[in-house]
């Protein structure tokens, strides 16, 4: 595909060196085992049951499946809120504290990171639940009489993605804020900005693609995940991923299932596209 | 006794085991333009940063016309600064990031349009105001920062080596403006360099670093006329040390035996603690006269090698136990022809403009 | 001075605080998933009213968990070795091709890993049920291969990218055939990398859920699958137990790789 696609000289480059060859078992395995099967699945979405675009005039007009976008959003939107808000400051202070305590807070960041995705969600199924620490401690503070649902809501759901988006927004923050000269900072100082001056008007905008970028990332990210929600947020309260499944698993209506993926797939690379475009912190410094 | 404009009265700063800054007490008249010149690692950005706020000393005290100013954060200070790397703010253009100090201190918009306008000119960077820092040179991003610096009329204006990326023709041209407007603005000004020619093009006025300390403060004449130690005879123009013994001082004067036997009298004598028998005695390359035939109080050389330098020549020499000592002629200077590679000569000197350091 | 450590003033105390209560956060679930694994409480009351090892007895007598792991192992190793061949080839000619479309490629090589993993899942399934691969032990391999190659690519690529090819040129002009010099020099010199790899390789897989999921069968489960299965029905502190194990082998892993890099520095 590739190849007949290039250009005399083209070809002639791929005989020289060719490097092309090295490239074929991977290409081959994408290509039958991704790019062929996604599209299949798409086209099954315009085909089945008939031709048609019935499966997406049900999926976009009802309004079962219309909350379904509501809570994927909604909970993507508030992770990314919540993960960068929180994610920042710490971003700043690992960028910026002494080596030996920073690589402490790395090394747990780390931990947390590849700890398996069941383990942790399990984690927070049972911190959650009614009877859990969570509840129990809320309750001895006084701050609640009757313990709180947590758990088979979104409330649960976006703490737990929470926990588990973190990491992405921090990692790359710490890069983005080392690479600010303190220098400029310095000078901002001597300008006459106070702490908050400096803040407002020097570092948040210079920090500010890296965190567009992260936080677009994270909330495509959010979008796509299926474990967390599946357990955390019980069969009420479905994300667009859990959709996809539940249409292809349980109903086997592979129509809807195309249509709904193809959705999620459309949003992921068009936010994906944009991320590279305008928001990539290599290019934009 | 009028009070000093700005006062440095015995800053220490330590890092743990690292002494930074050791004892550095120093006076600034209002106006002056007072280098910090020094070898890396002297303490000389140290000193400045205690100066701007960013440290805390951890000992002494800094007073601006009879106030202390440590108390006071950086941002209330109302001191200028520009710095060794480019600080300008990537995200303003250069009009932007001039008018910065002026719209943290609230000042009216047509104000701050009038005065941004006169501060680029003053660097002459008029119609610069859109462009972004990115697409400028380093010189003209250090031009923009000075201006950035001086809008808002500080004091005192602090510069950590701000040519030192820049190279050796876009530096001249820059000193040369520097010295423009220290004297159209009269701002007291205090720069750091470890170049010495920069701060002898420069200054009013020298502070020779050395580990943590001012060896010296003088103009720059002083300096290389009564250096007051080794480090700054070494550190100030170019020199020769030989080592010679010491017969007899007094008064700062002494009487001096050279490798060779050579007795020299009333060489001006700058006694270490020792006071001991041994001495380093400086002798100015230019201040040294060669000739083919031997002198009296001359010393015996073997010529090492002759160059040509334009203006001037430069004799590379070695005396008999084995010390190099190079010598400044004129171009054209008559023992020249006279001499080659190898062969012996004799150097002559003046010991009341020579220096030994015990 | 927002970005000099010690002039942060008050937001200093203020960050090191929340600092410290996000690594709470995040540790603290891992801790208490450890903590719980041996406590006796069926109902995983905190604190526990006594200390067991009954929830791991458990464990190891169901030879369903054991098998489940072993499956895993199996799977995550042959994923490993071929996602560093495939990758190392893949890499080797995305760095020296100068080919038409080689960016698009790269691009191409990369979108398994951000597209999301259902679609994925559910597309590699539908495809599985027409070859008849469902259900088995090569379906896995494939579905994750897919998701680990784009790790192999990244982390040789990047390696590469610091070799000086000039280095192996100078082996073949001592006489090595091309790929006697890639394996004696270039393979040595971006082992790193290739290490890397197989580990971001290996977790991929192991850790894998969602693909596991629609690839799994009744008698062809991962550990993932096992305990996901298990979740469904109810919080049992057996899984606590098997988090905990899972939780110990990561450790285990950021120790080794860790030692690794301080070994390569050294
Ligand atoms: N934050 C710090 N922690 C530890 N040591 C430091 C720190 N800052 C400076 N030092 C040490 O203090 C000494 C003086 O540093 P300073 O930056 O003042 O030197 P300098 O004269 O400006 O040198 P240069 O010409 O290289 O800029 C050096 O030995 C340096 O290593
Ligand atoms: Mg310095």
């Amino acid at each position: 595909m590739v190849v007949s696609a290039t250009t005399d000289g083209g070809q002639r480059k791929i005989r020289r060196n060719g490097s092309f060859g090295y490239v074929v078992p991977a290409l081959l395995l994408i290509a039958f085992f991704f790019i062929i099967p996604v599209l299949m699945l798409l086209m099954r979405s315009v085909l089945e049951p008939t031709p048609g675009l019935q499966n997406y005039r049900e999926l976009l007009g009802s309004t079962t499946y219309l909350r379904v976008f509501m809570n994927t959003f909604t909970v993507a939107g508030l992770v990314t809120v919540v993960a960068v808000v929180i994610g920042f400051p710490v971003a700043w202070l690992l960028a910026i504290m002494p080596d030996k305590w920073s690589r402490l807070v790395m090394a747990i960041i780390i931990l947390s990171m590849w700890t398996n995705l069941l383990a942790r969600t399990y984690a927070w199924m049972v911190l959650l639940q009614r009877t859990g620490v969570v509840n129990k401690m809320l309750i001895n503070l006084g701050i609640i009489d009757k313990p709180l649902a947590l758990v088979n809501n979104l409330v649960g759901v976006t703490i737990g993605m929470t926990y588990i988006m973190l990491p992405f927004v921090i990692l790359p923050l710490i890069g983005i804020l080392k690479s600010i000269d303190p220098a400029v900072l310095r000078a901002a100082a001597l300008c006459g900005a106070n702490k908050r001056q400096c803040f407002t008007r020097v570092l948040l905008p210079l920090s500010l693609p890296g965190i567009a970028s992260g936080a677009l990332m994270v909330f495509v990210m959010s979008l796509g995940y299926y474990v967390t929600p599946a357990l955390l947020g019980g069969t009420s309260n479905m994300m667009l991923a859990e959709l996809v499944a539940q249409f292809v698993q349980s109903l086997v209506n592979w129509g809807m299932g195309g249509a709904a993926a193809l959705v999620l797939l459309v949003v992921t690379l068009v936010l994906y596209a944009v991320q590279l475009k305008f928001l990539n912190p290599n290019r934009a410094r | 006794m009028t009070q000093p404009f700005l006062s440095i009265k015995g800053i220490r700063k330590t890092y743990g085991q690292v002494i930074a800054v050791k004892n550095v007490t120093l006076d600034v008249a209002q106006g002056e333009f007072m280098t910090f010149l020094g070898p890396s690692g002297s303490g000389k950005s140290t000193t400045l940063y205690i100066l701007a706020g960013f440290q805390d000393p951890t000992d002494g005290d800094i007073l601006l016309n009879g106030q202390s100013l440590l108390s006071t954060p950086s941002h209330k200070r109302n001191i200028g600064m520009v710095f060794q790397r480019y600080t300008l703010f990537p995200h303003l253009t250069v009009g932007e990031n001039v008018a910065f100090p002026l719209r943290i201190r609230r000042v009216g918009q047509a104000e701050i349009a009038e005065r941004v306008s006169k501060a680029l000119k003053l660097v002459r960077l008029e119609g610069f105001e859109d462009r972004k820092p990115a697409l400028m040179s380093g010189g003209q991003q250090q031009r923009v920062a000075l201006a950035r610096a001086l809008v808002y009329n500080p004091p005192v204006l602090l510069m950590d080596e701000p040519l030192s990326a820049l190279d050796k023709k876009l530096r001249e041209e820059i000193q040369f403006e520097i010295r423009r407007i220290h004297q159209e603005t009269g701002v007291t000004i205090l720069y750091v360099t470890h170049d010495q020619e920069e701060a002898l093009r420069l200054s009013d006025r020298i502070a020779v670093f050395s580990q943590g300390e001012i060896d010296q403060i003088g103009t720059g004449q002083e300096l290389y006329a009564n250096p007051a130690t080794h480090f700054v005879a070494g550190f100030i123009g170019d020199s020769n040390f030989i080592n010679a013994e010491v017969l007899s001082s007094a008064d700062g004067k002494a009487k001096l035996a050279l490798p060779g036997g050579t007795v020299i009298d009333g060489v001006p004598m700058h006694a270490g603690k020792t006071g001991g028998k041994s001495a380093s005695l400086l002798l100015r390359p230019e201040r040294l006269s060669l000739s083919s035939h031997q002198v009296a109080n001359g010393l015996a050389v073997t010529i090492n090698d002759i160059t040509f330098l334009g203006n001037n020549i430069e004799v590379s020499t070695r005396t008999g136990n084995g010390e190099s000592l190079s010598v400044r002629l004129p171009f054209g200077h008559e023992a020249i022809a006279s001499i080659s590679r190898g062969d012996q000569a004799w150097l002559s000197f003046e010991p009341k403009s020579t220096h030994a350091f015990a | 001075m927002l970005l000099d450590f010690e002039k942060l003033g008050i937001l200093r105390p203020f960050l090191i605080g929340l600092t410290a209560l996000v690594c709470l956060f995040l540790i603290l679930p891992i801790v208490f998933i450890a903590a719980l694994s041996f406590g006796s409480s069926q109902w995983l009351i905190f604190p526990p009213p006594s200390w067991t090892f009954k929830w791991y007895q458990m464990l190891f007598a169901d030879p369903r968990w054991l098998y489940s792991a072993l499956t895993s192992l199996k799977i995550a190793a042959i994923v490993t070795v071929l996602s560093v061949v495939i990758g190392f080839l893949a890499a080797l000619g995305l760095n020296r091709g100068s080919f038409f479309g080689r960016e698009a490629l790269r691009a191409l090589f990369l979108t398994p890993m951000i597209l999301p993993v259902v679609v994925l899942a559910v597309a590699l399934y539908a495809l599985f049920l027409q070859l008849g691969l469902a259900g088995t032990t090569v379906g896995f391999i494939i579905a994750h291969l897919l998701i680990a190659l784009p790790f192999s690519i990244i982390s040789i690529g990047n390696a590469l990218e610091g070799f000086d090819k000039s280095i192996e040129d100078a082996a073949i002009l001592c006489g090595a055939s091309p790929w006697e010099a890639r394996i004696r020099v270039t393979v040595p010199a971006v082992s790193h990398g290739i290490f890397a790899a197989a580990i971001f390789s290996f977790l991929a897989s192991w850790d894998e859920v969602v693909l596991a999921i629609f690839m799994a069968s009744p008698t062809l489960q991962t550990l993932p699958v096992k305990i996901w299965a298990t979740l469904r029905q109810d919080l049992t502190p057996v899984i606590a137990a098997a988090s905990t194990i899972l939780i110990a082998f990561t450790i285990l892993l950021m120790v080794l790789a860790a030692l690794f890099r301080k070994g390569r520095k050294a």
